[in-house]
C-alpha cells in the first residue's frame, strides 16, 4: 500500500477540516470528490507532507513522514500539484520544471532529459523556452503538472489538476493520468465528476471532513439509480445521492469497500 | 527525392528529439550558482539561493540607495546615520528572504526533498552576510569611528533575528519587517532617551550582551517555528 491513513484529523483552531479519515490505497488513480470545504485539500496537503496532522496515523510509501529521513525519502518519490500554484514569472517553462526536479534531489545529470520528456508529455514542448508570465492559465497548469511528474513519482497528488484546461487538454490529461496510474498511486482531488468517471479506478467522497463514500465509480453510479438525485449524468446523480444520504440525519453505512481497499472503516 | 523518404529503421526519432531538446532547453547555471552548488553540495539549494527575492537586483539597488543616502547624511551632518539605518535594512531583507507571499511557489517548495528550513537558513545567512558587507563598506566610507563602524553588527544580528522569528511565527514577511523595524526604532529612541545620544544603541558596549542573548532567543524561536512536529504516527 502506498497510502495508509488511519483516523487522521486536522484542526484549524476550532474547525475540524479533516475528521477521522481512514483509507488505504495502492497503485491506480484515486479520485477525491466533495463539495467546497469538505476537507479534500487539507487531506491532500497532509499527504504531501506540507501540513502535519493533528492526530491519527499516516504512512506514505511504507514510511513515516513524521521523521526527517523517511520524510525526505517520501518527498524524493512524491509529485504534488497544489490548488494554487505560484509561478516565478521570470522563469522559462523548462527552468521552472528543472528547479523543482533539483529540489526533489534528482541526480543533476538526469534532469535535462527528464525535463524534456515531461514537457513533451504535457504538450508544452513548443513552449519550453517561453517565460511563464507569457503563458495562458491552461498552459501554466500544465507546467504545474509537469513539475509534479518530472521525477516519475510513486505517489502523485493533484489538487484540481484540470482547472483551466480546455476540453481537448482534459481528455489528453485523463489519458496521462491512466498511464501514470499503471505504476504509481495517483490521488486526484476534483469537483469535476466527469474526470473521476473517465480516469479513476477508485473514488472517495468527502463531506465535512469525513469520507462518506468509498468505492469504484460504478458503485457511486449505483447509488444514484432509482433515486431523484440531481445531476445530468449517472455519476453526478450518484454523487448527489451519496452526498444527500450523508447529510441526512439517519446514520447510514457510508463506506463501501472497493476492490483494492483493504481497510475502510465507517465514517 | 524519390526513395529516400524513410530513415534507417533502427532510429527512434522521438528519443533523438528528446536528447536534442534536453541539450537545447537546459539552463547553464552562472558561476555564482555553480560555486554555491559546490559549497552547499546541493544544486537545488544553490538554485533556491540565487533566486532569493531580497538578493535580486531590484532589492540590492534599493539597499544601496538607502545606504548611500545614509552615507551622505553622515558626511553632511556628522551624525553617523549609516549604523542606524543598516540594521533595519538587513532585517527587512532577512524577513523577505523566504515565505508565503514572498516566494511564489512556497507551498510547493514545502513538499520538496530539500527542506524549506534549509532554504530559509541558507537564504537568511546569505542576505545577512551581504547586508553586513554593504553596511560595513558604507560605514567605513562615511568616516565614522572604528567602534561605531563595527558596533552596529551585533544590533543588526538582533534585529535580523527578531524579523526572522516574527516572520516564521506569523508566516508573514510583512509582520517580520514590521517587528524588526519597530523593535529597532524603539531600541534607538529608548537608548537616546536614556543616554541623550542618538548613536547610543550602537555605541554602548554594555548593550552587546543583551543584544546577543536576544538574538539567540529569537533564533531559537525561528528554529522552533519552522519544525515539522512529530507525533503523526
Amino acid at each position: 500500500m502506498n497510502v495508509e491513513i488511519s483516523d487522521l484529523t486536522r484542526r484549524f483552531g476550532r474547525t475540524e477540516a479533516v475528521a477521522g479519515v481512514s483509507l488505504e490505497t495502492g497503485p491506480g488513480v484515486f479520485g477525491l470528490l466533495g463539495p467546497n470545504g469538505a476537507g479534500k485539500t487539507s487531506l491532500l496537503r497532509m499527504m504531501a507532507t506540507v501540513l502535519p496532522p493533528t492526530s491519527g496515523r499516516l504512512r506514505l510509501l511504507g514510511r513515516d513522514p513524521g521523521s526527517f529521513r523517511p520524510r525526505r525519502e517520501i518527498r524524493r518519490r512524491l509529485g504534488y500539484l497544489p490548488q494554487s500554484l505560484g509561478y516565478y514569472p521570470g522563469f522559462t517553462v523548462a527552468e521552472f520544471v528543472e528547479y523543482f526536479a533539483l529540489l526533489k534531489e534528482m541526480p543533476p545529470g538526469q534532469v535535462p532529459r527528464a525535463v524534456a520528456t515531461t514537457l513533451e508529455q504535457v504538450g508544452l514542448g513548443d513552449k519550453a523556452r517561453a517565460k511563464l508570465r507569457t503563458l495562458s492559465g491552461g498552459m501554466l497548469r500544465r507546467a504545474g503538472i509537469a513539475q509534479a511528474i518530472v521525477n516519475q513519482p510513486e505517489l502523485l497528488l493533484l489538487d484540481e489538476p484540470t482547472a483551466g484546461l480546455d476540453p481537448e487538454q482534459r481528455v489528453a490529461f485523463r489519458a496521462l493520468l491512466r498511464d501514470l496510474g499503471q505504476r504509481a498511486t495517483v490521488v486526484v482531488s476534483t469537483h469535476l465528476v466527469e474526470d473521476v468517471g473517465a480516469a479513476c479506478t477508485e473514488v472517495a467522497l468527502m463531506e465535512r471532513g469525513k469520507i462518506v463514500f468509498h468505492g469504484s465509480p460504478a458503485e457511486l453510479i449505483a447509488r444514484g439509480e432509482d433515486t431523484a438525485a440531481a445531476g445530468d449524468a449517472p455519476l453526478e446523480r450518484g454523487y448527489s445521492a451519496a452526498l444527500a444520504m450523508a447529510r441526512s440525519a439517519t446514520p447510514t453505512p457510508a463506506v463501501t469497500k472497493a476492490p483494492t481497499v483493504t481497510k475502510a472503516p465507517p465514517a | 527525392m524519390n526513395g529516400t523518404d524513410a530513415g534507417p529503421p533502427d532510429v527512434d526519432l522521438d528519443r533523438v528529439w528528446l536528447g536534442v531538446a534536453a541539450q537545447v532547453w537546459r539552463r547553464q547555471p552562472g558561476w555564482l550558482e555553480r560555486a554555491a552548488g559546490r559549497l552547499l553540495r546541493s544544486p537545488g539549494l544553490a538554485r533556491a539561493l540565487v533566486i532569493t527575492p531580497s538578493l535580486l537586483p531590484g532589492w540590492l539597488i534599493a539597499t544601496g540607495v538607502v545606504l548611500v543616502a545614509g552615507l551622505l547624511a553622515t558626511r553632511g551632518t556628522g551624525t553617523p546615520y549609516v549604523p542606524l539605518v543598516a540594521p533595519a535594512v538587513a532585517g527587512a531583507g532577512v524577513a523577505y528572504a523566504y515565505g508565503p507571499g514572498t516566494d511564489p511557489a512556497w507551498e510547493l517548495s514545502r513538499s520538496m526533498a530539500v527542506s524549506d528550513r534549509m532554504v530559509l537558513l541558507v537564504r537568511a545567512l546569505a542576505v545577512f552576510g551581504l547586508n553586513a558587507g554593504l553596511g560595513l563598506a558604507a560605514s567605513a566610507a562615511s568616516g565614522t569611528a572604528v567602534a561605531i563602524t563595527f558596533g552596529w553588527l551585533v544590533p543588526m544580528t538582533a534585529v535580523c533575528a527578531l524579523a526572522l522569528a516574527a516572520a516564521t511565527v506569523s508566516q508573514s514577511s510583512d509582520v517580520g519587517v514590521a517587528a524588526g523595524m519597530a523593535g529597532w526604532v524603539i531600541t534607538v529612541l529608548g537608548a537616546r532617551v536614556a543616554s541623550g545620544r542618538l548613536i547610543a544603541a550602537v555605541a554602548d558596549a554594555r548593550l552587546v550582551l543583551p543584544y546577543l542573548v536576544f538574538a539567540a532567543a529569537c533564533g531559537a524561536v525561528a528554529w522552533y517555528a519552522t519544525r515539522i512536529p512529530r507525533g503523526n504516527t
